[in-house]
């Protein structure tokens, strides 16, 4: 599994000068464009001035599109037309083994993401202590969000299929997980629909351990966020391994 | 000393295509085993049922005493396969991808660097070590891919259709490299479509077409058995029935494909009394050869994916 995550790895220090540029300049422009630009305009957010308020949904926004985005276009290349893990199966490594090396590897660049996002916030005043405790939360998110882009590359057809998950329920989930604005200002359906989503828990629990006190809700959103992993995981072993051994 | 493979009734389906049906050989330690067919017949689906990347639908395979249903883990340690599509890392240059694959077996890292070096530079591809794969030839990423399939030293080679799309040059070069390999007792399995290639490296061969298992001898009793020693080729055009009668009443042994005939004979005697009888015609003596014994087995017809 780690021979796996360090091929990743060895690829990505080649391209490194390209990452410092997305992980630093993307949440730099979110953060000006929509934290200052945006929040200008709205007084208060659940207690929160808007730009606090929507850090913690830009630290776990990063977190998923970086890790989905790693396991889905770059896997499904390496799945297909590279051949990456069926010439890795030519080893003793099994279906699994490389399925949790691809896992730990998306979500390491989902990480490595919201490390940008922590080191540009500190020129917008924005550090907390409590971020240290929000990282391995929202690495677990890194981890849900790699192994549903397992899923979705055992399923895909071709790279359009990416797009039914991308713009069906990655991008909805990011702007209706409490990210932009209060759920509790949408109306109910809604709100139940935003519940459903992993993005919502982890959003919630990363703005609770920053500005409030843990509560039984934040023991909820951490499971939630714990079983979505597990039910992940288990339907990806089943599809991944299926689209290696025939 | 245990067979370096067992396969005893093995059979594949593909939902509802059987790619491989009934096939039994045993492979013995220090052999080079050729599995010889067109395309389509079901060389690619054998070899991957021995390295595990196709479970057999029936049937039971050993691969070096191992059970390939339960315990394909430790076989693919200990062989080394070079599929038919390289699959070398295209994110990587030539020496790392020599490296990271040693380190899917575990390798130490200053051990697969030697072994890497070494291998290349027997492959000679030493100056290439610092390109990248995809701005190898053909030659180059077949030569990359076998040394890849011996990092780890392993006590079987699994190669499947190694030199096909390659020039007559790069051909030969692998020819003799497997002749090396041969000479210091490596035991091999390959598959080919070429004849000649079966007819140089193999010591025993299995001829397969569309799944089947047509024989399995080496290649000098199967011509002896099916085709004798000597063949001629006549070009009978439009006088082919008369001459189809004539090989039949001389009791000579042929084949018939599009206004051409290939007559059998066991020997150059034998050839010689029948090619005095043979006027104004225009034919071709030579000797037989593994190529003649396919046809015979398998028919003339074009397969369906050739
Ligand atoms: N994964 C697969 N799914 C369905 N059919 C397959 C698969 N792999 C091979 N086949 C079919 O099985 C037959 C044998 O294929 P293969 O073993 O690749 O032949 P060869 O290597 O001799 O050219 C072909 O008809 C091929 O289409
Ligand atoms: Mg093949």
């Amino acid at each position: 599994m780690i021979q796996v995550w360090l091929r990743n790895f060895l690829f990505f220090r080649k391209t490194f000068l390209v990452t410092l540029f997305w992980t630093t300049l993307e949440p730099l422009m979110y953060l000006a464009a929509i934290g200052f630009g945006l929040g200008r305009f709205v007084e208060q957010i659940e207690g929160l001035s808007f730009i606090e308020f929507y850090y913690p949904g830009l630290l776990a926004s990063t977190a998923m599109m970086v890790s989905y985005f790693e396991s889905t276009y770059p896997s499904y290349t390496k799945l297909t037309y590279q051949k990456t893990y069926l010439t890795m199966l030519l080893t003793p490594l099994n279906p699994n083994q490389i399925l949790f090396g691809e896992i730990l590897w998306a979500a390491t660049k989902g990480f490595i993401g919201i490390c940008g996002v922590i080191l540009i916030s500190l020129f917008f005043g924005l550090f907390k202590v409590q971020v240290y405790l929000v990282l391995p939360i929202l690495f677990l998110l890194c981890l849900v969000f790699a192994a549903f882009g397992m899923i979705v590359t055992s399923l895909a057809k071709n790279y359009d299929s990416f797009i039914f998950s991308t713009s069906g329920l990655i991008i909805p989930m990011s702007l209706i997980g409490g990210t932009y604005f209060s759920i509790n200002d949408m109306p109910l359906f809604m709100r139940s629909l935003a519940q459903i989503f992993p993005l919502t828990h982890a959003v919630s629990l990363t703005r609770t351990i920053l500005y409030r006190q843990l509560s039984m809700s934040s023991l909820i959103d951490l499971g939630v966020l714990i079983i979505y992993l597990a039910v992940f995981v288990l339907i990806a072993q089943k599809l991944f391994s299926k689209k290696l051994i025939k | 000393m245990t067979n370096a493979v067992v396969a005893q009734n093995l059979a594949k389906d593909f939902d509802g295509i059987t790619a491989v049906k009934n096939i039994s050989f045993e492979i013995k330690p220090g052999e080079c085993f050729g599995i010889l067919g067109p395309n389509g017949a079901g060389k690619s689906t054998t070899m991957k049922m021995i390295y595990g990347h196709v479970v057999p639908t029936k049937g039971d395979l050993f691969v070096l005493g191992l059970n390939a249903r339960t315990d394909i883990k430790r076989i693919k340690s200990k062989i080394g396969v070079v599929p038919q599509e390289d699959g070398l890392d295209v994110d990587f240059n030539s020496l790392e991808n020599l490296q990271i694959f040693a380190s899917y077996y575990g390798v130490p890292r200053d051990i697969a660097k030697a072994r890497a070096e070494h291998l290349l530079s027997e492959m000679k591809l030493s100056e290439q070590k610092f390109r990248h794969v995809e701005a190898l030839s053909g030659g180059m990423k077949r030569r990359l891919a076998i040394a890849r399939g011996m990092i780890h030293q392993p006590e079987l080679l699994v190669l499947d259709e190694p030199t096909t799309g390659l020039d007559p040059q790069a051909r030969l070069w692998i020819w003799n490299y497997f002749e090396n390999l041969k000479a210091q007792k490596k035991t091999m399995i390959l598959t080919t479509h070429y004849m000649e290639e079966a007819e140089r490296l193999c010591d025993r061969v299995a001829m397969i077409d569309q799944g089947v298992m047509l024989d399995c001898a080496s290649p000098a009793e199967l011509v002896k058995k099916h085709i004798g020693a000597e063949v001629v080729e006549i070009s009978s055009g439009s006088e082919t029935s008369y001459w189809k009668s004539k090989l039949s009443t001389l009791k000579i042994d042929f084949q018939d494909h599009e206004n051409k005939l290939f007559a059998f004979f066991p020997n150059v005697q034998a050839r010689q009394s029948f090619i005095m009888q043979l006027q104004n015609i225009h034919y071709v003596t030579r000797l037989a050869n593994l190529n003649d014994v396919f046809l015979k087995l398998a028919g003339y017809s074009m397969r369906g994916d050739a």
